[in-house]
């Protein structure tokens, strides 16, 4: 079979495969459109304003409502260093001894 | 020209780069890290923009919050009464709720009152919630289900502020189709709260307000502002807003962490540019000597850029999309965990943007397709005599 | 029979026109090439042979005077049309094969008709059949950087003929051989010119001008003419 035949089938390979995740992707998205009525219905009743998903530190938690809470929160060092405290670890304390435990070790 | 002669060209091209078929593959390789990347992180923002707007769609219109010293402090559940006399206020009602810290499993948790029950047919709660005044139960997520190794009917115990420990019995579980929502949370009666917080009486975290019309929320804001000069009106569009700089900082954060490959071919693609090797302007001479024209070189150049960087854009997107959908992001997982405990499991659902896929093509193909031919040009238009000399 | 296939009138060409280095590489070279014609550039080192080869090969323009190919000036041909001439008109064999390394023979001799309309099948037996012709069938599918001197030639002997070309050009083609390839390769322009081909040849080598069908040889020194016989 001549390269160009190949080529092109690949590409064209390539693109149904495309095709098909996006019909998967739109039956899950059907799916998620009909759990996201139950989803709406636990926000409203519990009045929830944000997503559980930043939860390394507590005013990541709800990034909409800004509040009382703010670095440096246990102790001095505190992983909750915004927002480097993802890529960081957290610094050592353990020559504070025991009461000094950071979270993460 | 016909069909036959472009796919004549197409065929010498992928023969050419054959020769260099370790070189070609390192690039397409390269390529297809570089598109799998950022697709990832298309996909998985946009999706998740998507899915936090619509579960979002249902919070409170208006959250008021009262500052102190710049700081937020609890409101007074008296002003209640005041906010709801204002006109186009349908509602008002104190949120109680706060961060808890586990020493146990270094987890965060979000205590929250119960302030109503989920609608009959609810599928995403196994179980219930605390009733509003319900003392010793407690609803918890998944997240925190599986930190503690809770089922229904366990008990969990926390500290209270007062230093003594209190037990509720496990009444309610939430599914995990919820998680995005609900994995840290423990709802429990509103007494509880108060009592494991030690709030004082007749004070709350915040207060819900609802309103009429959502377009008169920023007067009705406003109106409140006056009236108590010391309060910070949060609006839902704002929520909204704020959820689009988040994923605007996640997304910066991954980007950064992979910033080495992307400078690593840019470096590449502007080598290619900058230059052609002696060996391939000598091999465009021969072509040109032997009777190809200026244009068939510019198209063969132009499907060797299109092989290179379509095969790589149709790989990297279709691995960033299993990636993303059928492996929950796991490559990104650290950058996005951070260290946090309790963290959903990502079923994102697969939310896609055809312009931003289209986008993502142009500004990959488009820009490796001229980075190959324009070098090529010059070489390209030259007169042949040079190579009759050798 | 006896018009001139290619007819140049006071060709000149100055390389670098203008500039400290400028060098007067032919000047006003007059001559005739008739059809059928086996004609052989003369002359030592640096007389020009190889400008004018490119000259006439259409590689290059000349800066004054001009070429008239089967009638048609073609000195001030747009780029495009020169191309189409050296697909359809001419094949060239240059001095140093410049084969596309890393390709098999085969590809190699197949490359000039790549972007036109052929059928490739078709094209590949045309390419066979010109291995088949100059002994190099069993060398059909090795990479050409792996062939011996005298192999190479013969692949771009093979490349200059696969369209069929009317005249063929070749710049110092025993330059590289010795004495047995050499008469080797001049039997195989030999039978190109009893078939009909015109056949130019530029080299300083006594085994190409002193034969007894060479029948224009032109003397080239300094860029001019010195002599021309027609036997
Ligand atoms: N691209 C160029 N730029 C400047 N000068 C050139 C160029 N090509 C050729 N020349 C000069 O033109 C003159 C004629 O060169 P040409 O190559 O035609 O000679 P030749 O007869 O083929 O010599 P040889 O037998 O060594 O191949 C030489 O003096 C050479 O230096
Ligand atoms: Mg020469």
């Amino acid at each position: 079979m001549r390269k160009s035949l190949v080529f092109g089938l690949f590409v064209l390979g390539c693109f149904l495969f495309l095709a098909a995740l996006g019909a998967t992707s739109h039956v899950r998205v059907s799916h998620f459109l009909a759990v996201s009525h139950d989803l709406g219905d636990i926000t409203a009743t519990l009045k929830l304003t944000d997503i559980s998903f930043s939860d390394d530190a507590r005013y990541t938690r709800n990034p909409s409502q800004a509040d009382i809470f703010s670095a440096f929160q246990d102790y001095p060092g505190s992983i909750e260093h915004f927002p480097s405290g993802s890529v960081t670890p957290p610094p050592d304390f353990t020559s504070l001894g025991a009461a000094m435990k950071v979270r993460g070790q | 020209m016909s069909l036959n002669s472009h796919m004549n060209v197409l065929d010498f091209t992928l023969l050419s780069l054959l020769r260099r078929k370790f070189k070609n593959l390192g690039i397409v390789l390269v390529f297809t890290f570089i598109v799998f990347i950022t697709g990832s992180i298309l996909f998985l923002s946009y999706s998740f923009k998507r899915e936090a707007l619509l579960i979002l769609k249902g919070s409170p219109e208006l959250i008021v919050q009262r500052m102190s010293a710049g700081r937020q402090e609890l409101i007074p559940v008296g002003r209640a009464k005041e906010i709801s006399a204002i006109p186009g206020v349908s509602g008002v009602e104190p949120r109680y709720w706060g961060y808890y810290y586990d020493p146990l499993v270094k987890a965060n948790y979000t205590i929250l009152a119960s302030s109503g029950s989920l609608s009959a047919g609810n599928r995403l709660l196994q179980g219930r919630l605390p009733a509003p005044e319900e003392k010793g139960v407690a609803a918890v997520g998944r997240g925190v289900a599986k930190a503690r190794f809770i089922d229904m009917g366990s008990t969990i115990s926390l500290v209270s502020a007062a230093g003594d420990a209190m037990d509720f019995d496990v009444v309610g579980i939430f599914e995990s189709e919820s998680e995005l929502l609900t994995a840290d949370l423990i709802v429990l009666g509103r007494p509880d709260v108060i009592r494991l917080f030690r709030m004082p009486p007749d004070m709350a975290t915040d207060l819900a307000v609802t309103v009429r019309n959502e377009t008169e929320a920023p007067v009705i804001a406003g109106k409140i502002r006056s009236r108590f000069p010391d309060t910070r009106p949060i609006l839902r569009k704002e929520i909204i807003r704020t959820y689009d700089a988040v994923f605007g900082w996640r997304s910066g954060l991954i980007l950064t962490l992979f910033a080495g490959a992307l400078v690593a071919f840019i470096i590449l693609a502007w080598d290619k540019a900058t230059g052609l090797s002696a060996e391939e302007k000598k091999e465009i001479g021969i072509l040109k000597a032997i009777g190809w024209e200026t244009s068939d070189i510019i198209e063969m150049k132009f499907w060797e850029g299109l092989v290179i960087s379509l095969s790589s854009f149709l790989l990297g997107i279709i691995l960033a999309y299993v990636h993303v959908y059928f492996f929950g992001a796991s490559v990104f997982a650290p950058a996005l965990k951070g260290w946090s405990v309790i963290y959903p499991d990502f079923r994102l659902a697969p939310f896609i943007d055809p312009y931003q896929i289209a986008m993502l093509m142009a500004l990959t193909v488009i820009p490796y397709i001229a980075s190959t031919i324009i070098p090529s040009w010059k070489a390209a238009i030259t007169d042949p005599d040079e190579v009759v000399r050798g | 029979m006896n018009d001139p296939i290619i007819q140049t009138n006071e060709l000149t060409k100055y390389y670098n026109k203008g500039k400290a280095n400028e060098v007067l590489a032919v000047s006003g070279v007059s001559i005739g090439i008739r059809r059928g014609d086996f004609a052989v550039l003369k002359g030592p080192s640096g007389s020009g042979k190889t400008t004018m080869l490119s000259l006439l090969g259409c590689m290059t323009r000349p800066t004054s005077g001009s070429i008239t190919l089967e009638g048609r000036d073609i000195s001030h041909l747009p780029e495009r049309f020169l191309t189409d001439i050296r697909r359809t008109t001419y094949g060239f064999i240059f001095q140093q094969f410049h084969l596309i390394q890393g390709m098999s023979v085969l590809q190699n001799v197949m490359l000039p008709l790549y972007p036109t309309d052929v059928d490739l099948p078709k094209l590949k037996k045309k390419a066979e059949g010109l291995l088949e012709g100059i002994g190099m069938m069993k060398r059909r599918d090795f990479p050409v950087q792996g062939l011996s001197g005298g192999e190479q030639q013969r692949t771009a002997i093979a490349r200059a003929l696969i369209n069929s070309p009317e005249i063929v050009l070749a710049d110092e083609p025993t330059a590289h051989l010795d004495t047995a390839l050499s008469r080797n390769f001049m039997a195989i322009m030999k039978d190109l010119w009893e078939k009909g081909k015109t056949v130019i040849i530029a080299s300083h080598d006594p085994i190409v001008f002193e034969n007894e069908y060479a029948a224009l040889v032109v003397e080239m020194r300094d860029g001019a003419v010195r002599n021309v016989t027609r036997k």
